[in-house]
């Protein structure tokens, strides 16, 4: 199964369209149980695509689409689905390798009307050519985007030896949770000398 | 002995994935949750007394608001007052964006909270508008990218991956 999602925030048309559009283009391999276009193996079916709109104007006529999903079902399909394809945002990036998925991003454009600014190519090419991140530069890209994802998990993309990606850990670095932890039980900080008045810290509190 | 009182509060969606992989810092304190979904993630750590069998994390839902909902931001700061009133927390960390701004500023103008903003790590070459506008109201200003922090801040404490 192959997940689209557009995160919580805004719509983003342009990916549903495109995703929509590709999922039409998989209608004789659902039907015949074969693929023309030589995407899978003989005999292997093609594989379901759900999509997460959010508040999109545009409804998809030939995958399953949902507006949102409760935190729990969302995460019930990145753990189902074999492969995540989203808006560059981190939460899907996050998420998907947390849950060891292969994604492929699409980042919001500004001049689109996509979101407020371009941090999304940003962070794009900085993920862009990591294991199991596949990022289309436009949404003509996206099949092809798809297609070496899906060669990813056949031949085995990240580290993992058994041809599966590995799951990143649930938490940030050690390190930096020690730094926050030491704040909030209230260590100094002295790199913001001019910072506003805070209170005292509970004097119990270390 | 009383425990430090955190409040988690940030927006859904990416900024809520990066404050789950900083909730283990503030393991074993008091701990409560603002945030735009409509309901916690059931897995939430509650803090001391919690968990199965005891009490369920406290969660506050608040307005999504942005840039394009000006509006709302009337909303929030009345909603953000009654929750920090109720919750009185001594340390207010948000990894934005503008809902997690205004829990550091009321918690500081109400309650002299300590205060620490996190920026995302999606943002890769700038700092984010709201994370400027936080500069005045946070005692820890961080970025998640060494290249964006400053000797005057914003500083580098690390990131979330």
């Amino acid at each position: 199964m192959i997940f689209v999602t557009v995160g919580s925030m805004f719509p983003f048309d342009r990916l549903i369209r495109a995703m929509d559009a590709f999922a039409a283009t998989r209608s004789s391999c659902k039907i015949a149980g074969d693929c023309a276009a030589g995407e899978h193996a003989a005999g292997e079916r093609a594989e379901e695509i759900v999509a997460q709109i959010g508040a999109g104007g545009y409804q998809p006529a030939h995958m399953r689409w949902v507006r949102g999903y409760s935190r729990a079902d969302y995460l019930r399909a990145v753990l189902g689905c074999d492969l995540v394809v989203a808006h560059a945002g981190m939460g899907s990036v996050i998420t998907a390798g947390e849950y060891g998925k292969p994604i492929v991003l699409l980042p919001r454009r500004a001049a689109f009307g996509e979101h407020n600014n371009d941090h999304q190519a940003d962070t794009a090419a900085w993920l862009g050519g990591r294991p199991g991140i596949h990022v289309a530069q436009g949404e003509d890209a996206l099949g092809a985007c798809i297609a070496a994802a899906r060669a990813g998990i056949r031949a085995g993309d990240g580290k993992g030896g058994d041809g599966a990606l590995r799951a990143i850990d649930r938490a940030a670095p050690p390190e930096f949770l020690a730094r926050l932890r030491a704040f909030a039980l209230g260590a100094a900080a002295p790199e913001f000398p001019a910072g506003p008045p805070v209170r005292a810290a509970r004097a119990d509190s270390r | 002995m009383a425990k430090t009182k955190v409040m988690a509060a940030c927006s859904d969606g990416g900024h809520w994935v990066q404050m789950r992989r900083i909730l283990p810092a503030f393991a074993g304190m008091e701990i409560c949750y603002v945030g735009t979904a409509p309901a916690a993630d059931v897995d939430l750590d509650a803090g001391p007394g919690g968990g199965p069998g005891g009490r369920a994390a406290r969660y506050h839902r608040v307005r999504n608001v942005s840039r394009r909902d000006p509006l709302g931001f009337t909303v929030i700061l009345w909603q953000m007052a009654r929750i920090l009133r109720a919750e009185r927390p001594d340390v207010i960390v948000t990894t934005g964006a503008a809902p997690g701004l205004v829990a550091l500023a009321m918690g500081k103008i109400l309650l002299r909270s300590r205060t620490v903003w996190i920026d995302s790590i999606a943002n890769t070459e700038r700092l984010s508008m709201s994370g400027r506008l936080a500069r005045s109201v946070a005692d820890a200003w961080l970025v998640q990218w060494e290249h964006l922090s400053a000797p005057e801040g914003p500083r580098f404490w690390g990131a979330v991956l």
